[in-house]
């Protein structure tokens, strides 16, 4: 019965690391995978279950972006995601600045360049596509 | 029969461990969201708000990026090297010193002065440890990477994830006061490092980016706010951080519409704003701006 406790507390410990250590590596690649002239500056990290149904993007945060500055987003899925990552960015007047979606095409892009003309705070929507189901990280960069 | 009931609880267990990747509320674990504030003062600020606000302040990473493309030379006087960590005896020195190096670590990176941060490296690992959040300043790393320049981008990753954490483990923690205190620490510095460049470097940019900071200072209260009853010395920050708040008060911050514009560049997509904002800020009010930051930094310093 100990060996079995023992095998237990093995197994246990080791899906806690490997679930770490996949965050940690998908964060990692992600900043580091930004590009040249990039330097980082947050992450989201995102992990959503499937949606009930299709509506409202469901991870929301707060950033302050600042006038002069451009600023990269990038997004990041990971492999077992049924859906790939997407964000939209809000004005405080709820305006879209930008959505790495493209509703008429139907393309998502992985990256968004943004040059801020408008200092303040702006809302920062994430989910996976179609509501899917998935995990990623979002992570925003300042070109230099 | 009982490695048999044995074996199914290895099977719940690990089907349960699997499932939180698909679950929203369980996701915690991997990806923290959660925040809270002490019992009690919950009332006053929701847990969400924090974590909104903490998000909200300005990277000193981006007011030294905004120095450097104005061509400004690095300075060393602009940095708090007096202070000695040794010296902080309370959490609130700690927590608040500890914001005031993390700016000055930002603006020393973003120069590339690694080699000159391994001091304020090792007083911020003594300030988290003295906090008991050492544990998420991977210290050896980060002087590895300082003294080794080569890796610019994984040392400033890791410095502000270390923050990040900290900040986080904090306010998961019911330490939330200690977070604002490295929140304000931060913005301060970075505000300090700003408004004394444009003594030295006048220039329309930078003193925008200064009048700027009333979009965020009302949420810096905010989350000050909860605690300015607690003792004597956030009383104090308190009242300090309203007389900044005064010198903003006539400041004031406009905006042109505009729709922005798309386009896709190597597969990517490029979207420049048309809307703008725009600062209108005295000499006068700019001068005490300068001077009261000035004051309200030098006084948590000299303290320390």
């Amino acid at each position: 019965m100990k060996r079995h406790f023992f095998t237990l507390l093995l197994l246990v410990s080791a899906v806690f690391i490997l679930n770490g250590q996949s965050t940690d590596q998908l964060v990692t690649s992600c900043v580091m995978n930004a590009g040249p002239n990039c330097k980082y500056l947050k992450d989201f990290r995102i992990q959503l279950a499937q949606a009930p149904s299709a509506g409202e993007m469901r991870y929301k945060a707060q950033m302050s972006l600042w006038k002069n500055t451009k600023y990269k987003f990038s997004m990041c899925t990971a492999d077992d995601s049924k859906g790939e990552l997407i964000l939209t960015i809000k004005n405080d007047a709820n305006q879209v600045v930008l959505s790495s979606f493209d509703q008429k095409t139907g393309k998502t892009y992985k990256s968004v360049e943004l040059t801020c003309n408008r200092s303040g705070i702006y809302q920062l929507s994430f989910d996976f596509k179609d509501g899917q189901q998935g995990s990623g990280v979002g992570v925003v960069s300042m070109i230099k | 029969m009982k490695g048999r009931s044995f074996f199914i609880l290895i099977l719940v267990l690990l089907v349960s461990f699997a499932c939180r990747n698909s679950s929203s509320k369980k996701a915690e674990f991997v990806f923290p969201e959660a925040d809270t504030i002490p019992i009690g003062e919950a009332e006053k600020l929701s847990a969400e708000a924090i974590d909104e606000i903490a998000k909200n302040i300005a990277s000193p990473v981006e007011i030294a990026n905004l120095l450097q493309s104005l061509a400004v030379p690095f300075s060393p006087d602009y940095l708090a090297s007096s202070i000695d960590a040794n010296k902080q005896s309370t959490s609130f020195d700690k927590a608040l010193t500890l914001g005031i190096l993390g700016a000055d670590l930002g603006y020393l990176n973003m120069y590339e002065k690694t080699g000159s941060s391994i001091d304020i490296v090792s007083s911020i690992r003594k300030l988290a440890e003295g906090i008991s959040v050492g544990q998420f300043f991977d210290f050896e790393t980060i002087k590895r990477l300082s003294l080794n320049k080569s890796d610019l981008d994984s040392l400033l990753f890791m410095s502000i994830d270390s923050y990040s954490q900290i900040d986080e483990y904090l306010r998961e923690n019911n330490r939330g006061q200690l977070s604002a205190l490295m929140i304000i620490g931060v913005w301060l510095e970075g505000q300090y490092l700003a408004t004394q460049v444009m003594t030295e470097y006048p220039d329309p940019v930078l003193r925008d980016r200064i009048g700027e900071q009333k979009i965020i200072l009302n949420d810096l209260i905010m989350l000050a706010k909860p605690y300015c009853n607690r003792d004597s010395e956030f009383g104090n920050l308190c009242r300090d951080l309203q007389d900044i708040k005064d010198k903003f008060r006539d400041v004031r911050i406009t905006y042109t519409l505009g729709e922005p514009v798309s386009k896709e560049v190597n597969g990517a997509l490029v979207v420049e704003q048309t809307e703008t904002s725009q600062v209108e800020m005295t000499d006068v009010q700019l001068a005490g701006i300068i001077a009261i930051t000035k004051n309200v930094r030098n006084k948590l310093i000299a303290n320390n």
